[in-house]
This record gives structure tokens, C-alpha cells and sequence, in this order.
């Protein structure tokens, strides 16, 4: 890390899959919306308007449950394309500004401004031109929070919305973050909260109560980090590594919640297969191959199971992760029983396999390249557009969060500890 | 099972023999193998006892294999019994030289005494034990011990070990009126191996038959501690059977198709290069030390009058070793897993052999220099470098 006092943005698009459905449908304006799907179905809200949530609805919630929380929702499906087209319009204005972009998710990002002051004054009037730009050029509203940290940046932006900057001036982090509750630091839920709350932490300044010793005695790790936090620093796991550096994830996974349990057999290996072949696109989007598959089976009765195959070399085919999430799910599945939920994850991430294959005579070389194929006509006709055959059974929308899992367990995990 | 009906309902469930510790324990020990390690079904981790005759009849099944053997006894009451396998195996090594009687005491224990020791173990009811194939009358094939052992010690390394190819987790066994084939790969590299000039009594065609990597490794002990001169094979729709002097084994057998090997037998190799293969063991064992941990992988490279050997990485560093060969061709330079080369030459003992390469992205086939009796060949693929 380099001496020079850091200049640290955290970009946050407001309700960002709610505006960009805004964008496409004027009538949607401040009303209670629900991205995610529609009423009476199964599944967890991608979004929530603002207006949504003052009735309690954030996402993640059961559909169901935002239902009866606020019965006036529109509801609507999610479109992943238009959020991506969004995200990637933001991402390229973000760019111009500084080399150091992090996207953290589909609708946040870290700007490394350190250093900009030059070309784009003070950071102030950087965070106003630049939330001026993403307004005028994509119509959509975000927050930006100025610090010298990314947790104080982070911390800043939620702070600010909506529509708002707020800079936390360097030296003064103690003293804006004392009146905080502690769940404003990123990485503290629920569990950790109440911990937290036994020694009498309700808010961030009482940490200043206890020394490092003592929370790392009690919290371990987490507990050093969070004294950290306290004063504003980035301490603990991701949050340490310079905005921009290498943050390849760890797995990549999808899953589907079916809208009626059922124990179909074809039904549920074409859903395999379209789950398949949307880590696997993934997979080729981020060039990446994976020696591990894991399959997650949720019964009707809610009993979660995961089991995983390691293989003998890396893969990034959608026929290849199908067939070991095939067996996965034939070996585990309990015979007849209702299935309600799904999931393919792929981990482990590895160098491509560089041995030849004796016995496929270049049939995996001619499936990678017909898979190239597919994922350049669903980048321009759409995810639909192109299905393996088992998989067309298993269309379903692909449900899209704005916390991608893979991204909120950076920090969700610590809470498990 | 009629016989066991009729114990049962006249209530006799008795056995009591005596027998000699040593031949007892040379059954222990040749059926350990087969018994079940994981106990999800209690009942394979124990040996079926049945005395009969003047003998002792011992089973063990994993539900995969079984393996049938005996022993001489003096039978006092016939009968049988189950014991728990490992554990028997565990305590009669124990025991003095002597001679043991078994007893079947109530409850399904076993009382086992030797000289002054008396044991009772907790057995299980044996109508819990699976019933077993039985070897079939026709078709039975007689195969020289020696050739069979040869066999799948030129091939078994070579077969598959990991679940998700399951077609290839056992080896191919062609037998012809006349010759005799096994072929094993697990999709990166083939062992083939053929004998020719015998006769196969009862073959006529082709017989091919799937044999799992668990009955070859069994099958393989079997063949090395017998002093039969030639086995019996014969099979049935779901079973294989080998009998090897008393020793009866079975093995289910592979469902699927084994994939079509001939296909991917090298045809057109330009350059052959004649090795000693004890150099190249040696050579290859040492820089293979340099290699990556995973791929394993070192580079050949052919230049006039000499081959290059070497290896790589980032966390141990380079090696090279150089071996002088009988090349005149054009330079080549090809990768390979270290592993698979070294398996072979092993498997071939140290003999000369011959490396033979078309380009850096075809099979590479490696063969014993002198032809011997049986055609082996084996054929690796290279590995990008």
C-alpha cells in the first residue's frame, strides 16, 4: 500500500435493478416496486423500489413475504441483459476517470482517485462531476461516498443515499464513525451483532472501549479486523487488497427455485443442464476452468444438501460440468422425494488441463469452440437465444440479485465464523 | 436356497471343526482384500464359514467381488457360521502354531480356541449373507497363469481410477481361438498387449469381456501366490469367474462400451529411437523431480545424435538430463506427464525400448525393443508444453 493518503470512492447505483426497469416502463416512477418475479411465485426479490421499502421489503426477501408486507407492488421480472447493458455503461464512464475501477457487484464499484486531484480537482468536485456524468449519460441515480479507505467510502455511500456524496474527511474518521451502529460496518449481520452487543458494542465508537487483545481473544481474526474497521481502516480479508488488484471469485454458482416442487426426473436434469450451461458460460466469460462441481439439492421439506466431485482436470463445458452434476444428483437424491430447490456451483479454480486426450480425437477442442460460438449469439440475441437440447425443458428467467452470493460472502462469511 | 430352509426350520444351526492355524491363516490373509471396508451393510465386513466334508469353505463379498476359498478340516458337525473378517484375520496371526477349533455357539457367536487361548466372537445371522453366483457348467476357457499375470501387470497401471470415466475403470480382455489381448487406458495413455500362438479351447469368435481394475488388482494377488499352471474363466450375463486352483473369484461386471481402441492406435510413427530403459527410468526420475506437482509434465526434446530430458518450475526450479541416441530427423521437442512414462518402463523392467513420435501433438508409442512373445505397446498422449 502505497504512503500517500488515499483517495477511495465507493459507487452505488440506487435501487439500480428498480431504475433501469423504470427506464423501460415510465409508470413504474415512485411507485412500490418488487423486481424478481411475479406475485404468488416462488423465489426471493432481486429489488425493491424505495417506496417498496418503507413497507419493509429489501431483497432477498421471500416473494411471498413482500407480498404480504406490501400487497400494492408491481411486480416484475428481472432482464439480466438490461442490467448488465447498464452496469457496463457505468463501468465505462467509471473508467475515464481513474485506471482503478473495482465493479463489486453488478451496481457498486471502488475508484482508486488517489492522486487525481490534478486532473480532476479536489475530490468533491470529482465525485460531483463524475455523479453527474453516470446521470447524464445513463439516466440513473447513485451515491458516491468519498473516503481514505474503502470501508469509509463504502460506509460514506450508504450514508449518502439516495442521490447524495458525502466525503468523510481524512483524520476524522473516529468521530464520524462513533455514532454509527456497528451492522453500518460492512461484514457485520445479525450474529455478530448480538455478540457484539453482549459486551455492550451498539455503536461503532464503543469499540474504543476494548484493546485489540481483548477482541481478538473473543472474535479472533474478525475481532482484530473490527477494531480496524473502527477507525476506519481497511482491515480484514478482501477489503485490504488495493482497489482494482487481481480478485478473481472462488466459485461461480446458479441455482433455481422451482415455483412447484417436483421430483420430474427429466424436468430436473433439463434444469441441471440449463444451470450447467450457465456456469459455464460464466465460466468462459471470466476464462476460467474448474476441477470442482458441486451439486445443491433443497427438498420440499427444506433439508439442504451439497455434494461435490472433484475432476480429474479442469473444465469449462457446459456437457462436461452437466454430466458430473447429473451423477452428483442420481447418486444423493433421495428416490421420489420433491425437489424444490437447485444448484450448480463450480470452485476450484485451475489452469486449463494442458494433456491431450487420447480417446476424444478432438472432440472436446470442437465442443469448446461450438460453446464460443453459443455464448457470442446470446451475447447478441439474448440468454435464451441458444439451449443444449436437454436443457430447453429447463428454461426458466434467470433470477437476478443484486448481491450476486458469490460477491456478498466476502463479507457475509465472517458472521459464520 | 433349500438347504439352508431346512436347517433353519429343524433348528440345527450348528458347526464345529478343527483345522490347522497356518492353512487357516493362508486363506485369512488371501481373502482380506475382498472384504468390505466401508460397513454401510455389517453383514460384508464377515466371512461366511462353511464346513462341510473334510473342509472348511471361506467367502468374503464387498457385493462387487467374492472370493471363495477352503481349507482341509476335520469337520465334527457340519454347518456354518459368519465371523467378522478383519478381526478374525487380526487374532488367529496372533495365535500359536497349533491347531484351532471353531465352534458356532448361540446368538450366531463363534467360539475359536488354540491351546490355551478361548475367544468368542459376535457373529451374524448367516441368512443375512448374499447369496453367491454360481460358476457356470459351459463355456469354461483355460488360460496359462502366467500369461494372465504378464498380462495385467503390463496393463493394469494404466486403467482408469477415477469415478467420472467409469467405462475405463477396468481393463479389456479379448480372447480369440488362438491369442489372447488386454488393453487399459484411462484417456490419456493405452497399454496394449498380445499374445499370439496359444490355443483357447471353447473360444471360438471373439469373447470380449470388461474386467474392473478391482478384480485385475485381485485377481493379480490370486494369480502370484498359485501354483497352478492355467485358471478357469467363464462368465454370465452379470458375472465374471476366474478359478484359480481352490480359489473361486467372481467380479460383476462393467456395463458400457469400452471405447473403440483400435481407432486411436498410432499408424503412421516417423521417428523411432532405440533407448536403454533403465537410462531413460533414471533420467526421467530425476528431472521429474523438477516438475510441476499436478501436471507432472517434462519435455523430450529430439535433436541429432541426442534427447533432451527436461522439466520445470516455478517453486523448485529446472532440471535437464541428456541421453545419447541413434537420431538423424528433424528436431522435435514434445511434452509428457513424467507418471505415465515412468509406469511403463517399469512395468517393462528395465528392458530396451523403443520411443517412436510422429509430431508434437500425436500419440507417442513406446515398445520393448525386442519383440519377445507378446506384442506390447503402449501409447501416451503429449501434453501442451
Amino acid at each position: 500500500m502505497s504512503a500517500f493518503p488515499r483517495t477511495i470512492f465507493h459507487v452505488d447505483m440506487d435501487a439500480f435493478f428498480v431504475s433501469v426497469e423504470e427506464l423501460f416502463d415510465s409508470s413504474l416512477k415512485g411507485k412500490a416496486v418488487v423486481v424478481g418475479g411475479q406475485r404468488g411465485e416462488r423465489g426471493v426479490v432481486a429489488a425493491a423500489s424505495y417506496e417498496a421499502r418503507k413497507f419493509g421489503v429489501h431483497s432477498a426477501m421471500p416473494l411471498r413475504t413482500a407480498e404480504k408486507l406490501c400487497p400494492h407492488a408491481i411486480f416484475v421480472n428481472g432482464h439480466r441483459e438490461r442490467y448488465i447493458e447498464y452496469s457496463q455503461a457505468v463501468h465505462r464512464i467509471l473508467t475515464s476517470f481513474s485506471p482503478a475501477v473495482e465493479m463489486a457487484s453488478i451496481d457498486e464499484a471502488y475508484i482508486d482517485m488517489t492522486g487525481t486531484e490534478r486532473l480532476h480537482g479536489p475530490p468533491l468536485r470529482a465525485a460531483d462531476a463524475l455523479h453527474g456524468r453516470i446521470k447524464s449519460e445513463t439516466k440513473l441515480n447513485c451515491s458516491i461516498g468519498i473516503g481514505g479507505s474503502r470501508l469509509m467510502a463504502k460506509i460514506s455511500s450508504a450514508k449518502a443515499k439516495p442521490h447524495g456524496l458525502l466525503w468523510a474527511i481524512a483524520g476524522h474518521e473516529k468521530t464520524f464513525l462513533a455514532p454509527l451502529d456497528v451492522r453500518d460496518i460492512p461484514g457485520v449481520g445479525k450474529v455478530t451483532e448480538k455478540n457484539l452487543q453482549n459486551f455492550g458494542i451498539r455503536y461503532i465508537g464503543d469499540f474504543s472501549r476494548y484493546d485489540e487483545a481483548f477482541l481478538e481473544e473473543h472474535f479472533g481474526k474478525w475481532g482484530l479486523a473490527l477494531a480496524g474497521k473502527s477507525r476506519g481502516e481497511d482491515a480484514g480479508g478482501w477489503f485490504d487488497s488495493e482497489v482494482g488488484a487481481d480478485s478473481e471469485p472462488k466459485s461461480i454458482s446458479h441455482e433455481h427455485t422451482y415455483n412447484q416442487d417436483t421430483a420430474d426426473v427429466a424436468k430436473i436434469e433439463a434444469t441441471l443442464m440449463r444451470l450447467s450451461e450457465m456456469v459455464g458460460r460464466r465460466l468462459r466469460e471470466a476464462d476460467l476452468s474448474a476441477r470442482t462441481i458441486q451439486l445443491k439439492l433443497r427438498y420440499k421439506d427444506f433439508t439442504t444438501i451439497t455434494r461435490a466431485q472433484t475432476l480429474p482436470a479442469a473444465t469449462q463445458l457446459d456437457t462436461e460440468i452437466f454430466e458430473q452434476i447429473r451423477r452428483l444428483f442420481h447418486k444423493n437424491w433421495r428416490k421420489f422425494s420433491e425437489v424444490r430447490l437447485l444448484g450448480v456451483q463450480a470452485a476450484a479454480f485451475d489452469e486449463d488441463n494442458a494433456q491431450a486426450d487420447l480417446l476424444d480425437q478432438g472432440r472436446r477442442q470442437r465442443w469448446r469452440n461450438a460453446m464460443l460460438a453459443v455464448d457470442r449469439m446470446r451475447d447478441k440475441f439474448g440468454e435464451s437465444s441458444v439451449s443444449l437440447a436437454a436443457g430447453i425443458k429447463g428454461g426458466f428467467r434467470e433470477r437476478t440479485h443484486e448481491n450476486p452470493v458469490e460477491l456478498r460472502s466476502t463479507f457475509g462469511d465472517k458472521d459464520k465464523k | 436356497m433349500p438347504v439352508e430352509a431346512i436347517a433353519s426350520v429343524a433348528g440345527t444351526s450348528t458347526m464345529e471343526i478343527t483345522l490347522s492355524k497356518q492353512e487357516l491363516l493362508r486363506e485369512l490373509t488371501a481373502t482380506q482384500g475382498v472384504v468390505e471396508r466401508k460397513t454401510t451393510i455389517p453383514i460384508l465386513s464377515n466371512y461366511l464359514f462353511e464346513a462341510a466334508g473334510d473342509k472348511l469353505s471361506l467367502t468374503a463379498t464387498d457385493l462387487d467381488l467374492s472370493l471363495r476359498t477352503s481349507c482341509t478340516a476335520k469337520v465334527k458337525k457340519e454347518g456354518s457360521c459368519t465371523i467378522p473378517a478383519r478381526k478374525l484375520h487380526d487374532y488367529v496371526k496372533l495365535l500359536p502354531d497349533a491347531d484351532i477349533t471353531i465352534k458356532l455357539l448361540e446368538n450366531h457367536w463363534v467360539s475359536i480356541r488354540c491351546g490355551r487361548s478361548n475367544t468368542k466372537m459376535v457373529g451374524m445371522a448367516k441368512s443375512n449373507f448374499p447369496s453367491l453366483p454360481v460358476f457356470p457348467t459351459t463355456g469354461v476357457v483355460k488360460i496359462p497363469t502366467q500369461i494372465l499375470l504378464s498380462m495385467i501387470a503390463k496393463t493394469g497401471f494404466a486403467i482408469a481410477s477415477e469415478e467420472s470415466r467409469y467405462t475405463l475403470n477396468g481393463a479389456l480382455m479379448v480372447l480369440k481361438p488362438e491369442s489372447i489381448t488386454m488393453v487399459a487406458t484411462d484417456g490419456h495413455r493405452l497399454a496394449h498387449i498380445e499374445r499370439s500362438g496359444e490355443k483357447f479351447e471353447g473360444v471360438s469368435g471373439e469373447m470380449k469381456t470388461l474386467v474392473p481394475k478391482k478384480a485385475m488388482d485381485e485377481l493379480k494377488s490370486l494369480l502370484d501366490s498359485t501354483d497352478a499352471d492355467t485358471i478357469e474363466f467363464a462368465k454370465d450375463d452379470s458375472t465374471l469367474f476366474f478359478r484359480i486352483g481352490g480359489r473361486l473369484l467372481t467380479s460383476r461386471q462393467l456395463t458400457g462400451q469400452f471405447p473403440n481402441y483400435e481407432a486411436v492406435l498410432p499408424k503412421d510413427v516417423s521417428k523411432s529411437i532405440a533407448l536403454q530403459g533403465t537410462e531413460l527410468m533414471a533420467a526421467i526420475s530425476r528431472v521429474a523431480q523438477f516438475a510441476d506437482e499436478r501436471s507432472r509434465a517434462v519435455r523430450i526434446k529430439l535433436e541429432k545424435g541426442e534427447l533432451k530430458l527436461s522439466a520445470s518450475s516455478t517453486e523448485t526450479g529446472e532440471s535437464e538430463d541428456s541421453l545419447e541416441v541413434d537420431y538423424n530427423g528433424d528436431p522435435l521437442a514434445i511434452g509428457f506427464n513424467a507418471q505415465y512414462l515412468l509406469d511403463f518402463l517399469k512395468a517393462t523392467g528395465g528392458t530396451d525400448v523403443k520411443l517412436e513420435l510422429k509430431d508434437a501433438q500425436s500419440a507417442g508409442q513406446l515398445r520393448p525393443a525386442e519383440g519377445e512373445d507378446y506384442k506390447y505397446r503402449y501409447i501416451v498422449m503429449p501434453m501442451r508444453i
